[in-house]
């Protein structure tokens, strides 16, 4: 024990040090914030989802490609192909008139992607030919590959293929007919190396290169860059991505912020109420949960007069709202009920709070909780829903991409362009699973139980 | 130290056996699964081939295909789907038959005569009904006085119109008994034309022409053609069983007269399907005889180093506009702007990419024969070229003709097929950059698409148009004003007077004259854009001979079809 003298019981001059409360007090807010910044994985989908809206606000900007200009030339490009191309004449009819015969098979001119020209001599005992197009040699197999034309009439020795050329190396086959149209054995086939060509119109239709270009036939550009690749035609990926994401996340925030706004309202009016009024509302609420979804989507989408070929957007946000919302009602209707008989409430009412200052500062902010982490649920469950619906063509009206729908054109061709299904497909997972993680992060930081167990 | 170490220690090796543990169970779980799914597999595979006979059984002659959809009911009055169609070829036979090179030969007809004012068919005596009844005269009399009859609602009466009557019986203004046919014995077969018909011996293969015996429809009680026991055949095969909605099995018919077809001795329809993604795993598996091929699948096909063969399917496709009045694709310059801003070309060859399209030039498709060649080589076609310039100022013209300050969206109405919405995804944007209109697409499957281009709800349709015989006038007399499945009701006297020239014209060549009026006025007029004649890539089990895919009559004939083992 330390004497006491009486200078130990003056009162302390203001603003000398005083031990007592050692941290700066936290807000309910700030203390939940920072334990959001603890948790890794919430933290990285609270970046995602950061990143996926400037993606869709600014991206556009900064990418301003027509998410609907089809580039012809590239149909179906994987991200990182050649693009390089030779400029070639304008493509004009083969006038075949003053071509020399006699050495069999051969391709006239250079093969290009524009066109790949064939003269050949009537092979001796045909009845007419047929022409086929391999990108495999020929085995001793009678597998030619890809009958391109069948002429049966010999008069006819020169065939142009234009159709879906590629730089690639063909084998062409020319294999003669029998007099029933029965393909004989002595075949001819030649080998022909195809290059990427473009002409000077359709390089400036695209804005790769100024009308005043001084470029010659010959001379080598490059095509459009397309860095995700491009669509079935010729669209680029990344741009449609950029306006899929619009439509996904104008239904993705849009309607989750509607129908919990509305869940709220309803929920705290029959909690707060309670008694008969409460039991009338949830009933009604229960009542709106067993309506089906899709039925309802069809029914507003006719009762609006959407005519075909016009967006079901607009319908789909009105059915998601009006359907979904009991359970964000109910989640709010058992906390009202629950704060409402709390001590504190209680307290406060005894001392003469009016219950307009019961709702504002008690009851409300209790509750914000509970909403925000509901909306961060049903945002990625309403992306779902509407890529689900423009899957199945219920969503979007063509050209407008969503992601959904561009998911459901790649299916097509998923084996031999898998880049058109994958993209959209991750898209959606990555934002579904961002928001899903950022609600799981959310909810762990707001729950003031959560507090004791750092 | 070293005693508050030992504990950690201890939880580390407690941490490490465990995993080690939890291993060796997933490594259990995994050798466990892998075998029961290998042992599954074997299984499966076992019963898989016990219960069907594989593409192709060539120990008990039979063969296994599809179908493309279940035929409604197999009443040859009143069939209309393809699938009907192949069925009926196989186990009915008209007066007059298609050989396995598209030549017409005899059916239930030894020979015949067309004249200018009706034709003879003699019927042959060995031709049986498949409960041993001699086919007569007598059941193609009963059979088609029944599809004109205003009580059986033939939705193909009309094809019956070149014979006497034909027509006003059809409108309930005569009775069917005026119809002009008429057994003059069980042998003999008279008929009577409305106006001279120089290719009636064409339309007699057809199926609505197909016999009918009175005693055994008159016992069905009004069930005709509902199941295979309501059924009695005459060709080649007979409908030996008819699961609903899952297969049919075809047997060869002992009773059928001649040798030259029916050479399998069953077809096993097993499947319906018209997933052609299906039919191809099918065909992988050994499952089925045939299947079509989509571009995608080709380099497949070519790294397998399948036998590819192709054939055009017949069918035309084409913009058709809607001509009715107060539209504006009635307005001539507005689809001479629409024709000119396009090619055919560009939408075959980049945008559609199948291998055995090609991009449609005419109403007249590329294999329809002319007097002594090909029709298109004696009557080309106008050369179309793209000309985007010509085209903005004829939709100027077009603007102002209708007195409009913007152009309203145009309705493409179009199937639900993948090859219809991409086309009209492809068009929605040529014309926007090309001509600055808005199109908007509306999808609908095959019977709303027909409700609505028969209300007439559209501006511009994607439809198609194949052979129902082996004629130029099956596509010819499509735009006549009276033709009812001229659905955007296009109406030119020039046209209706160069189809009434091809419907009876005897002098060939002056018929054929017609027909190439025909395709330059569809053509100038703009009656309607063409986009592609349809072919299918297609491959066939190399053990399956004389396989045929048509272009007109059914889309798929096993007739002539045999089996031939391959020597490895």
């Amino acid at each position: 024990m330390t004497d006491l003298s009486l200078a130990d019981f003056q009162p302390l001059e203001p603003g000398q040090e005083i031990h007592g409360i050692s941290r700066p007090s936290q807000s309910y807010w700030q203390d939940a914030w920072a334990r959001l910044k603890v948790n890794k994985r919430a933290l990285v989908s609270l970046y995602l989802v950061i990143g996926l809206l400037l993606f869709t606000i600014a991206g556009p900007w900064v990418w301003t490609v027509d998410p609907a200009q089809q580039d012809l030339d590239q149909v179906s490009r994987p991200p990182g192909a050649d693009r390089n191309a030779l400029i070639v004449a304008d493509y004009a009819p083969w006038q075949t008139e003053g071509l020399s015969f006699g050495e069999g098979l051969k391709v006239v001119g250079d093969p290009t992607t524009q066109a790949v020209k064939l003269k050949w001599d009537a092979i001796p005992g045909a009845n007419g030919h047929r022409i086929y197009r391999n990108i495999f040699p020929i085995g001793p197999e009678r597998s030619y590959g890809i009958p391109r034309a069948e002429f049966f009439d010999n008069r006819v020795v020169t065939f142009e293929d234009r159709l879906d050329l590629k730089a690639l190396t063909y084998y062409y086959v020319l294999v003669p007919l029998g007099p029933r149209g029965e393909l004989l054995d002595n075949y001819e086939v030649i080998e022909v190396d195809v290059h990427r060509v473009t002409t000077i119109v359709e390089a400036v239709d695209r804005g790769l290169i100024e009308e005043s270009a001084n470029l010659q036939i010959g001379d080598e550009i490059n095509l459009d860059w397309h860095p995700f690749g491009t669509d079935y035609l010729g669209r680029d990926l990344l741009a449609r991505l950029m306006a899929g994401a619009r439509v996904s996340l104008f239904i993705g925030i849009g309607a989750p912020f509607l129908f919990v706004l509305f869940g709220v309202f309803y929920g705290s009016i029959a909690g707060f109420v309670g008694g008969r009024v409460d039991q009338v509302m949830m009933r009604f609420a229960d009542f709106v949960v067993a309506l089906p979804f899709l039925l309802f989507m069809i029914l507003f989408k006719i009762s609006f007069g959407i005519g075909p070929g016009e967006s079901g957007v607009f319908p789909m946000l009105v059915a998601l709202v009006v359907l979904m919302w009991p359970a964000t009602s109910r989640l709010v209707r058992g906390q009202i009920l629950q704060i409402r008989e709390q001590g504190y409430i209680h307290a406060s009412q005894l001392l003469g709070a009016p219950t307009r200052y019961l709702i504002l500062r008690h009851m409300i902010p209790n509750t914000l909780g509970v909403v925000l982490v509901t909306i961060t649920f049903a945002i990625p469950s309403a992306i779902f829903t509407e890529a689900f619906l423009s899957f199945i063509g219920m969503g979007v009206a063509p050209p407008t991409p969503s992601w959904g729908s561009m998911s459901n054109e790649g299916i097509k061709t998923m084996l031999t362009t898998p880049h058109e299904l994958i993209f959209p497909a991750l898209f959606i997972s990555i934002t579904v699973l961002a928001f899903n993680l950022l609600g799981d992060g959310l909810r762990d930081a707001l729950d003031a139980r959560m507090r004791n167990q750092e | 130290m070293a005693v508050t170490d030992t504990p950690i220690d201890s939880e580390e090796s407690f941490a490490r056996s465990a995993g080690k543990q939890l291993a060796i169970y997933a490594l259990y779980a995994l050798v466990l699964l892998a075998s029961l799914i290998y042992v599954f597999s074997l299984v499966a595979g076992r019963t898989g081939s016990g219960t069907s006979g594989g593409a192709v059984d060539v120990a008990n002659n039979s063969v296994t295909t599809t179908l493309r959809q279940e035929p409604p009911q197999l009443d040859a009055g009143r069939s209309t789907d393809a699938s009907s169609f192949v069925v009926l070829a196989h186990v009915m036979e008209g007066l007059l038959a298609y050989d396995d090179n598209m030549q017409l030969i005899p059916g239930m007809a030894e020979r015949w005569e067309v004249r200018e004012d009706g034709a003879t068919f003699w019927i042959r005596d060995e031709a049986l009904w498949s409960n041993g009844d001699s086919v007569t005269a007598h059941d193609f009399e009963f059979a088609w006085k029944r599809v004109v009859d205003p009580d059986t609602a033939s939705e193909y009466a009309f094809i019956l119109y070149p014979i006497l009557n034909a027509e006003a019986i059809t409108q309930g203004e005569l009775p069917k008994e005026m119809l002009g046919v008429q057994a003059v014995d069980d042998q003999t077969l008279e008929v009577q034309f409305a106006q001279p018909t120089p290719y009636f011996d064409k339309l007699v293969a057809f199926n609505t022409y197909l016999p009918l015996q009175q005693e055994f429809y008159e016992s069905t009680d009004g069930r005709y053609g509902a199941d295979a026991e309501y059924m009695i055949y005459n060709g080649p095969y007979v409908v030996e069983e008819w699961i609903h909605g899952a297969s049919m099995l075809w047997r060869k018919n002992p009773t059928y007269w001649g040798d030259h077809k029916g050479f399998l001795d069953e077809i096993n329809a097993a499947y319906i399907t018209t997933d052609i993604n299906a039919k191809l795993n099918l065909f992988k598996d050994g499952q089925i005889a045939e299947t079509q091929l989509l571009a995608p699948m080709l380099p497949e096909a070519m790294e397998k180093r399948w036998q590819i063969d192709r054939v055009m399917d017949g069918t035309v496709f084409f913009l058709e506009f809607n001509h009715r009045e107060g539209r504006i694709t009635d307005n001539w310059h507005f689809r001479r702007a629409m024709q000119l801003a396009q090619s055919s070309d560009e939408l075959v060859y980049k945008v559609l990419k199948e291998a055995a399209y090609l991009p449609a030039v005419s109403l007249f498709p590329v294999w329809i024969q002319g007097l002594n060649d090909i029709f298109r080589t004696e009557y080309p076609p106008i050369e179309h070229k793209l000309n985007v310039q010509l085209a903005r100022e004829h939709l100027e013209m077009a603007r102002q003709e209708l007195g409009l300050e913007e152009f309203p969206p145009i309705v493409f109405l179009t199937g639900d097929t993948p090859i219809s919405i991409l086309s009209s995804e492809y068009y929605q944007e040529l014309y926007k950059q090309n001509l600055g209109l808005e199109i908007r697409i509306d999808v609908q499957n095959f019977k709303q698409r027909l409700a609505k281009m028969t209300s007439g709800e559209f501006d511009v349709v994607v439809a198609g148009w194949g052979p129902d015989y082996d004629d130029p006038l099956t596509f010819g007399d499509f735009f006549a004003s009276w033709n009812l499945n001229n659905r955007g009701r296009y109406n030119s006297p020039e046209m209706d007077a160069q189809v009434r020239i091809a419907q009876a014209e005897l002098d060939p060549k002056k018929r054929l004259d017609a027909f190439g009026e025909i395709q330059r006025i569809v053509y100038e007029d703009v009656t309607l854009i063409p986009m592609y004649e349809r072919g299918w890539a297609f491959v066939v089990d190399p053990r399956l001979k004389g396989f045929k895919r048509r272009s007109v009559g059914p889309e798929v004939d096993f007739n002539f079809a045999y089996i031939e083992e391959v020597e490895d």
